[in-house]
């Protein structure tokens, strides 16, 4: 992510000093995940600071910093459980596609391709991720990622290429 | 605090400095700052760093600090934290008497050298007593610098507890101070040393 630079950067240091370390805690207790909670602080201070010629007329920054950032943690949280949902999905299409005679074992399956999809390198996981989950096409990624359409594409297809290989092959 | 509470702060922390450095590109050791909003010398401002206390500062109130904080260490990130508690307790034992000694890591490594060797002198000067410019010149082991000694103490980044309120004129008059004249006068007379001519 480029860094604001100048004024920007200075506004939302000062955001950050006064206001990160409670918000991050406040955060923390709804996600109970500290990658998702660097998250949502970030987003969290990138809105305040786009919305901030329009804040300089509201006295209490604060109780608008918590409202934006519990908004922005619970649907997190509602995303989170639909991505599990649909890698689920993806993992029980999957696995129908490599094993046929699909046995009665669907939960262990499913537990160690969760554990698969954690192991993937970054790149590729949150690819996938937005891919599978987000239904996002690749062009979308890339902007989303960083990095070129080409790059999103490839991190999608290695990252099911890996699932395929240790789904057959644990 | 709890073990809990602890490894709490440590991961909240770590979230606030990833994103210091992601959205502003601050990075390295931070600087951690608490408020003390209603003491008997006013507003007061204080930072520590990871060998101590790097301010202490007479403010006008928490965006004044914080302003100055992030002009002045332009490349770290600044935040707010309860581990400065140990300080905020300890000053408040200094304003209700009950000590005046403060046990609080000072880290001076920012000041210039002659100007720290002031300080030093300055932070022996036991409470309840006073020294002179000359004299804290002469212990900074330049006699003859007596002006620039002032200079330094006008600039003392910890006010009270390098106690440079306790350095007088040759004249027993006040001189001058940071937090103004009256703030050096109340810290005086609550230490129990009275400016008087000698």
């Amino acid at each position: 992510m480029p860094h604001a630079t100048g004024r920007a950067s200075q506004q939302i240091a000062l955001l950050l000093a006064k206001h990160g370390e409670e918000l991050a805690r406040h955060i923390r207790r709804i996600l109970r995940d500290d990658d998702a909670a660097q998250d949502v602080l970030q987003d969290t201070m990138l809105r305040a600071h786009r919305a901030l010629p329009a804040l300089g007329a509201l006295a209490n920054h604060r109780a608008w910093l918590y409202r934006v950032a519990t908004n922005i943690a619970l649907n997190a949280v509602r995303s989170r459980t639909r991505e599990r949902a649909a890698l689920e999905r993806h993992a029980a299409e999957h696995e129908l596609a490599v094993e046929p005679h699909a046995d009665g074992h669907d939960e262990a399956r499913r537990a160690t391709l969760w554990a698969q999809v954690a192991r993937l390198p970054e790149r590729q996981r949150l690819a996938l991720t937005l891919r599978i989950a987000d239904e996002l096409d690749y062009e979308e990624i890339a902007r989303r990622l960083g990095g070129t359409v080409a790059a999103a594409r490839a991190n999608v297809y290695q990252a099911t290429k890996r699932l395929k290989m240790e789904v057959r092959d644990p | 605090m709890t073990e809990t509470a602890v490894r709490e702060r440590q991961a909240v922390e770590r979230i606030v400095l990833e994103a210091f450095g992601a959205l502003t590109g601050r990075r390295g050791e931070p600087l951690r700052y608490a408020m003390m909003d209603d003491t008997p010398v006013g507003v007061l401002g204080l930072a520590a760093g990871e060998r101590g206390l790097r301010h202490l500062s007479f403010v006008r109130d928490e965006d004044d600090f914080l302003g100055r904080l992030l002009a002045e260490h332009g490349d770290v990130p600044v935040l707010r934290s309860a581990a400065l508690d140990p300080v905020r307790r300890a000053l408040d034992a200094y304003f209700a008497a009950r000590r005046f000694d403060f046990g609080v890591a000072v880290d001076l490594s920012g000041v210039p050298p002659f100007h720290r060797r002031v300080l030093n002198a300055t932070a022996r000067i036991p409470a309840g007593r006073v020294a002179t410019y000359t004299q804290i010149a002469v212990r900074a082991g330049s006699p003859r610098a007596s002006r620039a000694a002032g200079n330094a103490l006008h600039n003392n980044p910890v006010a009270i507890i390098v106690p440079c309120h306790r350095v007088l004129r040759t004249d027993g008059s006040l001189g001058g101070y940071g937090g103004g004249l009256p703030v050096k006068e109340w810290l005086l007379e609550h230490e129990g040393a009275r400016p008087r001519t000698l």
